[in-house]
């Protein structure tokens, strides 16, 4: 499945499908990992995280008319679940759900009989690709002024194949239309 | 409900029609309302002047712009009529039904004019003389009107055949429009905005001394566009007999719609399960009896206080052609649970006495449109039967789907509704909104705001008072207790841990490395639902590296409105 640019180095391979990719600490990343397939066409599903930000997750490029929300499965959400990996390109997993071990080592192997990706907030035991936010740093903020412009995040990515972890750092809002960029044109012209 | 059929494509040429006109529609009807006979002197007054005269009046010397006083000094029993564009369409329908005895698919160009597509209802009649003949008489008969039929190639040419009552022979309209002077140009604008454009141009070539459609088609057309513009260039493009646009023709058809009525009022889900399955399934059948699908279905009930209650649903037209009736059923059902539960935003719920399901967007079979890059795609359908599994589930409020709208702060920016149901944006994303909260957007927003404390250096709480100024710079942030950690929640609700009252469990305070505002907005100060905020992004100090938040400040109080994780 294809990936956003500014995510690559997270996952040189790409997305696999079938696969289970569990994110710790940050939203954001969740919906930028979904957003690229989104955007080519594939159908996504929210389930169990009724705090989604709708309108970042369509700037990162979600297509929203092939987005379905299920805020809260409550006691249902094994069968949700199922449903989605079933009927869905992209599911996104709440990070509160009512999933025991043996309900996500089905889900695993019925998202790999279909070819469809979970991506679930929190610890997934057995997910194919582990990403953890270490470190989170947004810039554009100062003491009463500016606003919130950019952030670098360094991730830990554990992939099951290889074991071993690397650290990966990527600028996930990189500001494209700011005023820095515009004042290091101006300066290169001066010079 | 009359759907335009959408014409066949390609580029537009010249067709052969048969126009019917009614002489003086306007005071026709008006007189016909008023109960006046047919040879009575009246005339139809709009704004100054008269817009519609009558025969008789017309022989007494009243003329179309004629003033109140100027008329009734021509003519003194003249009957002054008021005008009403309402009741001209109302009663034109009555000789559109007349007339489509005879040939099936009329278009009506404006009230009193019909175009008829001429070349097969000729060659069904024999002649295009008994073509005439026939709706001349259909007319006359059924609606009690005087009509005039005339044919020929081209809009212009046969108007200008209608008012003359002859028929044009095929390819002879050029010349037939040659010798008309240009006058008539405006007989052709259909609509009034129109007509006056065409009007101005016309006394613009009289002017000139461009008296004849000859005259003035003979002119390049490249030099009318310059001088007249689009306007010059769709007179040139008709005075040469061509058409602008293929007709479109009007079906005559009713509104597909399945009513019930119930003997009792109904308050039970299990006595509405079946009555949707069976009104479902009726609305199915009649559908597929006049032989069209539709794209929404308008679900209408009447409870016992006499409230209507009224939804749209969206029904997907491609996919569904075996499994109509039970994708409705179960919308029926949820819609009316959702009346009757009174769980649905609406008036009190109530028992229901009626039910009706209405077909809107109606579309003949085999006429519906595919995407534009192919077909409905198997994921599509797959999602589409994933979605309603889950509605079936969970019940249809549960499964979302969301649209951007227009708002500033990032919950407003969000419409979510049931999936499948039509809902209207209450904002519109494309106007401006000044002081919206500047992107990135957070990607995480509260459903429901939580309330936060902001502190100064001091540890006293930081308040934005009526200037917009904050009293202190905040350098403590301190959150709700994370529910989850229970223990720790416990241990802090304890009076020895300061805890008084149903104040919020609060957890560590935290402090701030940057932060930015207050933003203040206020909006819609005029209504009941006015709110009045002051945002402040602010970033956490901690060694991970610190979340962004998004806090508000209204009614006295900070609200934690969205966080940047």
């Amino acid at each position: 499945m294809p990936l956003a640019q500014v995510l690559s180095p997270l996952i040189p391979a790409g997305l696999a499908r079938g696969s289970v990719v569990s994110v710790e600490g940050s939203t954001s990343l969740m919906v930028a990992l979904a957003a690229r397939a989104s955007h080519e066409g594939s159908w996504s599903a929210i389930v169990g995280m009724p705090a989604v930000g709708v309108v970042a997750a369509a700037r990162r490029g979600l297509d929203l008319s092939k987005l379905v929300l299920v805020p809260h499965p409550g006691t249902q959400v094994v069968e949700v679940a199922g449903a989605c990996v079933d009927g869905m390109d992209v599911t996104l997993l709440g990070a509160r759900l009512a999933l025991s071990d043996a309900d996500r080592r089905r889900l695993m192997s019925r998202a790999r009989e279909r070819g469809s990706v979970v991506i679930a907030s929190g610890p997934w035991s057995g997910a194919h690709l582990r990403l953890v936010v270490e470190h989170s740093a947004w810039r554009g903020l100062g003491a009463g002024e500016g606003r919130l412009r950019e952030r670098d995040l360094t991730v830990a990515v554990t992939s099951r194949r290889e074991g071993a972890t690397r650290r990966v750092r990527i600028v996930l809002d990189a500001d494209t239309s700011g005023l820095r960029h515009g004042a290091a044109r101006v300066a290169e012209e001066v010079a | 409900m009359s759907a335009p059929v959408h014409a066949r494509g390609g580029p537009v040429t010249t067709t052969r029609r048969a126009v019917l006109w009614v002489p003086d529609w306007p005071v026709a009807a008006a007189m016909r309302e008023a109960g006046l006979g047919a040879d009575a002197p009246a005339a139809v007054l709009h704004g100054r002047g008269m817009v519609a005269v009558s025969a008789a009046a017309r022989a007494a010397g009243v003329r179309r712009g004629h003033g109140k006083r100027q008329a009734q000094r021509a003519c003194p029993e003249v009957v002054i009529l008021p005008y009403d564009e309402g009741r001209d369409a109302r009663e034109f329908e009555a000789v559109a039904a007349a007339a489509e005895e005879v040939v099936a698919g009329v278009e009506i160009s404006r009230p009193g004019l019909l175009m008829i597509p001429a070349e097969g209802a000729a060659r069904f009649h024999g002649s295009e003389e008994a073509l005439a003949e026939a709706l001349v008489t259909a007319v006359a008969e059924a609606s009690g009107h005087e009509c005039s039929v005339g044919a020929a190639d081209g809009l212009l040419a046969a108007i200008l055949a209608a008012r003359a009552s002859v028929l044009v022979p095929t390819g002879a309209s050029a010349e037939f429009l040659a010798t008309a002077p240009v006058t008539v140009l405006p007989l052709a604008a259909m609509e009034r905005r129109q007509r006056e454009a065409v009007e101005d141009l016309v006394s613009v070539l009289g002017r000139l001394g461009i008296d004849t459609l000859a005259h003035f088609t003979a002119l390049p057309v490249g030099d009318v566009l310059a001088r007249f513009g689009p306007v010059g260039r769709w007179a040139h493009h008709i005075g040469l007999g061509h058409d602008v646009r293929p007709p479109v023709l009007r079906r005559a058809e009713d509104d597909i719609e399945v009513g019930y009525e119930f003997e009792e009022p109904a308050q039970r889900i299990e006595q509405l399960t079946l009555v949707a399955a069976e009104s479902s399934r009726l609305l199915d059948e009649a559908l597929l009896a006049a032989g069209v699908r539709c794209a929404r279905v308008r679900i209408t009930a009447r409870t016992e206080r006499g409230d209507v209650l009224e939804r749209v649903w969206r029904t997907d037209v491609g996919s569904r052609a075996g499994a109509f009736a039970r994708h409705m059923t179960d919308r029926v059902r949820w819609q009316l649970e959702g009346w009757l539960s009174g769980t649905a935003n609406g008036p009190e719920p109530a028992p229901l006495t009626s039910l009706s399901l209405t077909a809107q967007d109606v579309i003949a079979l085999g006429d519906e449109q595919a995407y534009l890059w192919g077909g409905v795609s198997g994921a599509d359908s797959r999602a589409q039967r994933t979605v309603e599994r889950m509605q079936s589930l969970l019940g249809p409020d549960a499964v979302l789907a969301v649209r951007e709208q227009g708002g500033r702060s990032p919950r407003d920016r969000v419409l979510a509704s049931p999936w499948g149901q039509e809902t209207t944006p209450a904002r519109k994303v494309e106007h401006p909104w000044p002081g919206r909260i500047p992107d990135p957007a957070p990607a995480t927003v509260l459903p429901l705001p939580e309330p936060m404390q902001v502190l100064d250096a001091g540890g006293s709480p930081v308040v934005v008072d009526r200037r917009l100024a904050l009293s202190a710079p905040p350098t403590w942030v301190r959150l709700q207790a994370d529910p989850g950690r229970a223990r720790a929640a416990a241990a802090r609700r304890h009076p020895a841990a300061g805890h008084v009252g149903d104040e919020p469990t609060w957890a560590e305070v935290q402090p701030i490395e940057a932060w930015a505002g207050p933003w203040p907005i206020a909006e819609r100060w005029w209504a009941a639902d006015a709110s009045r905020r002051a945002y402040l992004q602010v970033i956490l100090r901690r060694t991970e590296g610190g979340p962004a938040l998004l806090a508000a400040f209204s009614g006295g109080q900070w609200w934690l409105e969205a966080l940047y994780d």
